[in-house]
């Protein structure tokens, strides 16, 4: 039997993971991958969250309506991200970390 | 008419200029740039005609999801009041942001604040988590177009990155921290959740968690720690007034929904209310102090700028951790409420200067300043009242926000934070002052006078006299958020 633990330990793991490549990964597009990876682990939590609160039988929707706004939101995102990344690598030949840290004090 | 219709036209208008530049490209610049102030300037007189209105409401079918209590009229106003100046700002910077875009079109200049406008209205509103996403979304990501904008500007898309970056990371945050608040509570509107923790039988840890993770998503787009780092990196390579956008709309835009969010989550009996005030406590200590320290060493007008507003940032978080202030009479809403209306003037004020000497073709570090005494002084005295203001000078109109809110740290006995924010203070009177003293030395400097045309000498005579009078009269803006404060506490005591 699945329970709702199940959902939230994978859910953890997800983001976690999302997470540790954010801060390790040196290389844009695999960062953005693990941002996008730490949306999902919200959203699977969402879910699960929302299948196992039942009341007259029934599951509470309120959070799945939301998990399909984050899904959009998330396209929206991605479909601007990698415009800038794109034309970040038209610039400068590179999608490294390091082609970003000009700014500085 | 409801206030919802005008938030509605304000994003049709901003959808409506962007076919306009798609499908008729030869419209002209300042076409675009009228009518899109123009729609705006007609939003705000709309808006206050239909706010004064008792019986304004909002349409059924978005009831569930919003509701317009007067700390949400404020901040809508507060959104249209800036988009109009920071466009406004655009159309003077126009020409040489045209520069660094391709083919020097500047067509999403003009309709993507509309959008975001649309967006910081609906936050000020929203009462549920979804919509709170939604229209947190709907800024964020138009900002990510905003701040990459002038992409032949090797700064401006390293910019752009960053906050493309980090702006992701806490929207994840944000929604691992919403599943949690929803998985301990239960609910995703605000009186809910509030609701479901002062019932003893919700677990406190997940409840925990997910305020942490909300508080921290959240704290990104106000520029509090421990997602500060960004904001001198992208207030540094984005164009001026897309800078001014984000550090003032932006910043009021993630405080209305801080507030509410804290409201709910420190409310009366709350489980988690002690723990969530000791975090907001050293966050926002933490925020002054890690905006504070590090500005004593720009050298670039904008960086500082930047760490100013982490630093204000974390003046306001502090407020919101103290909940309501006896001495003042104002409830931690209306405190971080007038703080913001003070900001704005003070830091539009010191853009515009910024715009005015980069038009001139002058650079961005306080060495550009020297000689602005006799350059121009009125854009001396202007910008010396700003900077002073945000210093928090006595009467100047940053005074009696910081005022408020030592008042409110002391009423708490929360010391430890009232001496870091008194540190940070404290080296605000340095670094400010140190920008004051470059603009009436003379050494090394040209005499050539600067170019100001009406616009900008009008507009910064305006944001002066505001400030003067803010500071020397603050009674009735005092008042107008005493009595928001007073409703929301009714509203929360049913």
């Amino acid at each position: 039997m699945i329970t709702l633990n199940h959902y939230l330990v994978v859910s953890g793991i997800l983001f976690s993971l999302g997470l540790a490549g954010v801060i390790a990964r040196r290389n844009i597009l695999i960062i953005y991958m693990c941002l996008e990876m730490m949306l999902s682990a919200g959203n699977l939590a969402l879910v699960a969250f929302s299948r196992f609160r039942v009341t007259d039988g029934l599951p509470d929707y309120t959070a799945q309506s939301l998990v399909f706004f984050t899904i959009t939101v998330a396209a929206a995102e991605v479909a601007v991200g990698l415009a800038i990344i794109v034309a970040l690598f038209r610039t400068k030949q590179s999608v490294d970390v390091e082609a970003v840290t000009k700014l500085q004090g | 008419m409801s206030v919802f219709t005008i938030e509605a036209f304000l994003a049709i208008l901003g959808l409506v200029l962007l076919m306009i530049e798609a499908f008729a490209p030869d419209i002209s610049r300042r076409t675009l740039a009228a009518l899109s102030i123009g729609g705006t300037a007609l939003a705000l007189v709309l808006f206050f005609t239909v706010a004064s209105h008792e019986t304004s409401s909002l349409p059924a079918f978005v009831q569930p999801w919003m509701k317009l209590d007067s700390l949400a009229i404020f901040y809508k106003g507060l959104s249209l009041v800036i988009t109009l100046l920071v466009l406004w700002l655009m159309h003077e910077c126009a020409p040489y942001l045209s520069k660094y875009t391709v083919d020097g079109r500047l067509s999403e200049l003009f309709s993507l604040p509309l959008i975001v406008c649309a967006g910081m209205m609906w936050m000020a509103a929203a009462t549920d988590l979804v919509t709170v996403f939604v229209a947190l979304e709907l800024v964020t990501v138009s900002f990510y177009v905003l701040v990459a904008f002038a992409r032949k500007s090797n700064l401006a898309l390293e910019a752009g990155v960053k906050y493309l970056i980090l702006g992701a990371l806490s929207t994840g945050i944000l929604v691992f921290g919403i599943a949690w608040i929803y998985g301990a509570t239960g609910s995703l509107s605000f009186e809910g959740i509030s609701a479901a923790l002062a019932k003893p039988e919700t677990s406190k840890v997940p409840a925990l968690l997910g305020a942490a993770f909300l508080l921290a998503g959240l704290g990104f787009k106000v520029a509090a720690a421990p997602f500060q780092s960004w904001v001198p990196d992208v207030y540094q390579g984005a164009p001026i007034p897309v800078t001014t956008f984000l550090s003032v709309g932006s910043k009021a835009a993630g405080f209305v929904v801080l507030t509410r969010t804290v409201e709910a989550l420190i409310g009366e009996h709350s489980i988690i209310g002690p723990e969530v005030k000791a975090l907001l406590l050293v966050l926002g200590a933490l925020t002054v102090l890690l905006g504070s320290l590090p500005a004593i060493f720009q050298q670039s007008v904008k960086r500082l700028l930047g760490y100013s507003s982490i630093s204000h940032a974390g003046y306001l978080i502090l407020a919101l951790a103290c909940g309501d202030s006896i001495r003042t009479g104002m409830t931690s809403g209306g405190i971080v409420a007038f703080y913001l209306a003070t900001y704005l003037p003070m830091t539009v004020l010191a853009f515009l200067v910024l715009a005015v000497l980069r038009v001139n073709g002058q650079g961005e570090d306080i060495r550009d300043f020297r000689g602005l005494g006799k350059r121009s002084p009125l854009l001396a005295l202007a910008l010396t009242l700003a900077l002073a203001s945000l210093a928090g000078l006595p009467l100047t109109a940053g005074f009696m926000g910081k005022l408020f809110v030592f008042f409110s740290l002391v009423d708490h006995a929360y010391w430890g934070a009232l001496v870091c924010a008194t540190i940070g203070a404290a080296a605000g009177f340095y670094y400010y002052f140190r920008a004051i003293v470059a603009i009436y030395s003379t050494e090394g400097s040209s005499n050539e006078p600067l170019k100001l045309n009406i616009a900008s000498k009008v507009g910064a005579t305006v944001l002066a006299v505001v400030i003067v009078v803010l500071g020397v009269y603050p009674k009735p803006l005092q008042h107008t958020l005493t009595k928001p404060v007073e409703v929301a506490a009714k509203a929360s005591a049913h």
